[in-house]
Parts: structure tokens; sequence; C-alpha cells
């Protein structure tokens, strides 16, 4: 059964106002927003630009509001977010520059991401502590996992999507705040160091004016994240940690 | 922050003083809400219950700590909204040392109110 | 720690809509405790000095403050009174999830307590309004 769905979406162009246009997208019952947006470009307008990939909530690409709120259209049904009467509308995420569209410049999401060196990758050679050709196996011949495979087998839950930001409050400010994706980063990278010097740094890092004592604990950015993640957790996390080092420096004198 | 190692060593200090002046006010504005509005006959103090009021050394105590960290609390959350917005270090240092010469202004002011009306 | 200075060039700010970045219309409890404990924030600041400003009738003596007193006793201003009472509450009660926000109790836990903190807000508001004016 196919829908006809009202959909406004975002315009805006060099030397366009900013502005919504409304197509009336038929789409299947079944459809995502996703589907929407590429029938609104596919059949009525070739200029629409938007970002996707993956489709399945994976590479974080396509993050969008949708009626106001932060979402990845490639795994939101149609019929979630449309009362079958109002327009549907599509907006680009807040608190990023808009480079046209429903796009976003989100290069300060990822400079700040790799700022932290957490590192979502490991080398192989540096992931196994014992050769591959002397895996222990069982009788069966079944491979057994070295001791401390844990450590590297965490996968990167965070795909980069940018709602985080997007939902901030204090980010709409338009300020310096590093932003909850940054500091969770910053947190995944501090649980990962052993060293105290790196500790340090990393801790140092973000003990700033504008580091994690900026966030006003609204916790938006958690209640958004589409990967269940809690950035506001990790912010909070950092913070009693600084204060537990604090202490302890104030008693040790 | 991270863009500059030389300031990763800075440490922010105002998030703790914001948090323990609004655990104190919780208690020294409660009872200077209590003291100005419910004690007295008629809810406010007229001048000669006021003279009485500010010569208990006690209470001269309390208020005078209620001023210093009302005004501490105040102009700190002035400072983080106005941070908020995000300006240039230069105008973030100005911006601290007009608030905290503000700050000291009022608690002048302040002492020297309890002071005429007291001594 | 890698800086960011060998990096890409200048890159434009983010977009500064104030109203879009504060109207919590459409988003979450936090956004709406974010705004009210700016607003009432604020508004606490003006007041401070409203008030610091009219103390220095006291510094005119017992005439000039006591027929002060005398306006302020009035209905009307006591009603202004307890706008300004409700605006420490629900500064404070916030300020206290805030402080709690710490121990990181989740972002349910989070949107709970600010309703707890308005709920409260709200009854010692009723409560302080009627002695306010049964007193006055």
């Amino acid at each position: 059964m196919s829908l006809d769905v009202p959909l406004q979406i975002h315009r805006q162009k060099e030397g366009v106002a900013p502005h919504r246009d409304l197509f009336r997208v038929s789409v299947a019952d079944s459809a995502t927003v996703l589907d929407a947006i590429e029938a609104a470009w596919a059949w009525h307008d070739g200029t629409i630009q938007f970002r996707h990939a993956c489709h399945h909530a994976s590479c974080g690409s396509c993050a969008v509001r949708v009626n106001g709120i932060e979402r990845l259209p490639c795994v939101t049904a149609i019929t979630d977010v449309w009362d079958g009467a109002s327009d549907v509308v599509v907006e680009p995420l807040r608190n990023f520059p808009v480079a046209a569209d429903l796009v976003v410049d989100v290069s300060t999401l990822f400079d700040r991401l790799e700022a932290s060196e957490m590192s979502p990758l490991r080398p192989v050679e540096h992931a196994l502590p014992v050769e591959i050709g002397e895996r222990p196996r069982t009788d069966d011949g079944t491979m057994v996992a070295p001791a401390g495979i844990e450590r590297f087998m965490r996968f990167e839950s965070c795909i980069e999507c940018g709602i985080c930001i997007s939902a901030c409050p204090t980010a709409a400010l338009g300020g310096k705040f590093y932003g909850p994706a940054g500091l969770a980063a910053v947190q995944r990278a501090r649980a990962e160091a052993t060293a105290a010097t790196e500790v340090d740094a990393i801790l140092g890092s973000v003990d700033g004016e504008h580091g994690v004592w900026r966030c006003h604990s609204a916790w938006e950015c958690t209640e958004r994240c589409p990967q269940g993640l809690d950035p506001a957790g990790a912010i909070m996390s950092l913070r009693r940690e600084l204060t537990a080092r604090r202490l302890r420096r104030l008693f040790r004198r | 922050m991270i863009e500059t190692r030389e300031r990763a060593s800075r440490h922010s200090w105002t998030w703790f003083v914001q948090a323990f002046t609004g655990v104190m006010l919780l208690i020294l504005l409660s009872l200077h809400m209590i003291a100005q509005h419910f004690i007295v006959e008629g809810g406010l103090r007229e001048y000669a219950d006021i003279v009485d009021y500010l010569r208990n050394p006690v209470i001269l105590v309390l208020e005078g700590l209620f001023l210093v960290t009302v005004a501490i609390h105040a102009l700190l959350g002035v400072r983080a909204v106005i941070f908020d917005f995000g300006l240039s270090e230069r105008s973030e240092r100005r911006v601290s040392l007009s608030l905290l010469w503000l700050g000291i202004a009022t608690v002048a002011y302040g002492a020297w109110i309890i002071w005429l009306v007291a001594v | 720690m890698k800086t960011m200075e060998t990096r890409t060039p200048e890159r434009p700010p983010p977009p500064r809509r104030l109203a879009s970045g504060l109207d919590p219309r459409r988003r979450g409890a936090g956004s709406w405790a974010f705004v009210l404990s700016r607003i009432t924030g604020l508004g606490l600041v003006v007041y401070l000095y409203v008030h610091l400003g009219v103390l220095s009738l006291l510094a005119r003596g017992p005439e000039s403050w006591d027929s002060f007193i005398d306006v302020v006793r009035s209905k009307p201003f006591l009603a202004l009174d307890v706008v300004v009472i409700a605006g420490w509450l629900v500064h404070a009660l916030n300020g206290i999830r805030v402080t709690l926000a710490n121990f990181s109790f989740g972002a349910r836990v989070q949107k709970a307590m600010f309703s707890v903190a308005m709920v409260v807000a709200a009854v010692l508001l009723v409560i302080m309004s009627v002695l306010i004016f049964e007193g006055s």
C-alpha cells in the first residue's frame, strides 16, 4: 500500500535564502523517512542535497531533524513521524554550519573526535598477545581466545552522526563548548589509557572552562543518541574523576 | 582546551564554587527569607526592627555570609551565561575581571548599609 | 595528544540562531530545565540589584524606610514577592538536580528528577504564598 506524504524539506543554497519546499511524495507504507527524502529528490527535485550511505544506522551520515527532533531517517519509519495529515518537516542538524539543504559541515565533530585520540581501530599485530600460528586450541580444534581479548573486542558504538551535538542546548549558544561527542570520545580514550602521564594529559585537556565544566546537564545528548550511548554520563564520569584527583591533590599537601 | 597543549593543565574551579555557594544559599537564603518575611509581625521589618535584627552578632555574621555568597553565585552565574556564547580569551579575562570588581563593589556596598544601620 | 593547528583551515562558526537554540518547545525536559534555570537566574540577578538599590533607603533613615515598607506591604507588592520566590524555587530545585546529575543516574532519572523538582517548587510556592498573604 502506498502513502502520499507531504514532506517539507529545508532548502538553503548559495545565493538562495533559507526556506522550505513542500513535496508530496508517494512511498510504500513501510517506507522510512530517508525513502521519502529520496523520493522527493528522485521524482520532484534533483537539486535536493542530503547525505546517505549505509541505510542501516551504522555510518551516521544521514542524521537530520524530523519535526524538530534529531533522528536517523534511514531507520525511522514514515508512519512513526506522520500523523496522516500534517506535513513532515525535515531540517538539517542544529549547531553545525549548513553547507546546502540538509547537508551540514561536520568538520568540528571529526576534528574533536580525532583530537581525543580515542582509537576505534586496533592494528591486528597489536591486538593479539600471541602469534597467529601459536593460538591455543582445545582438543576438538577450536581456537581458545587469548587472555585479555575483551579489551580488543570492544567495538565502537559511536557512529559519529552529530545528533548529540545538535541536541545540546549549550552547543546551540554557539560558544566554545567542546560538545558531547568529543567529550565522550575523550572519556573512552581515558578508559583505554594506562600510563599515568597519558591519563594526566587526557584528563587535563578537558578540565578547562569549555570542556566538561561547560555542560549544563540537560541530558539531551543521551536522550537523542540513536546508538543508546550516554555522552552525558561520560561527561559526568570525567567530572567525577577530575574532582577526585583534585581532592586527592588537596589533601596530599 | 585540546587546541593548545600549553594550557592543557588549566583547571576550571568555577563549577565547584557555583555548586558550593548554591548549596550554601539553600540554607542562607531560606534563613534570610524566613527572618524577613515570616517572623516579624506584618511580614516585613521596619527600621527599628532592622536595627534590632542586625545588632544580633549571629545575625550579622549570617547576613554578611549571605551577602558574600549570593554575590559570588550571582556573578559567576552571569559569567557562565556570557561564556556560553563564546568570546575570545582576552574578552573572557576582561569579563571575569569586570565581574570580580562588580562583586567586590556589591559586597562593599552591602557592608556599608549594614554598618550604617547597625552601628 | 594531537593538536589541531596543522589540520584544516578556517571553518565557518556554527550558526548562532539564538531563538532556535533556546527554544525548548519541541525539545526534551533537559532543554526546558536549561532555559528555566537561565531565565530565573538572570531574573534573580536583576532582583538582587533592585533589592540592594532599595536598601539605600535605609541610609536615609527610619522615615524613608518605614514609608517604603508601608508601600511594599500592600497586596500587589506581595504578589511580586511571590513571583520572585517562584523564580528562586525553580532555580534552586533545578540547581539541586544539576548538582546531583554528577552522579549520572541516567536520562530517564534526569527527566524524573526535573519533574519532581518542579512539583516540589510548585508545592513550596503555594505554601509560601499562603503564609505571605496570611501574614499581611
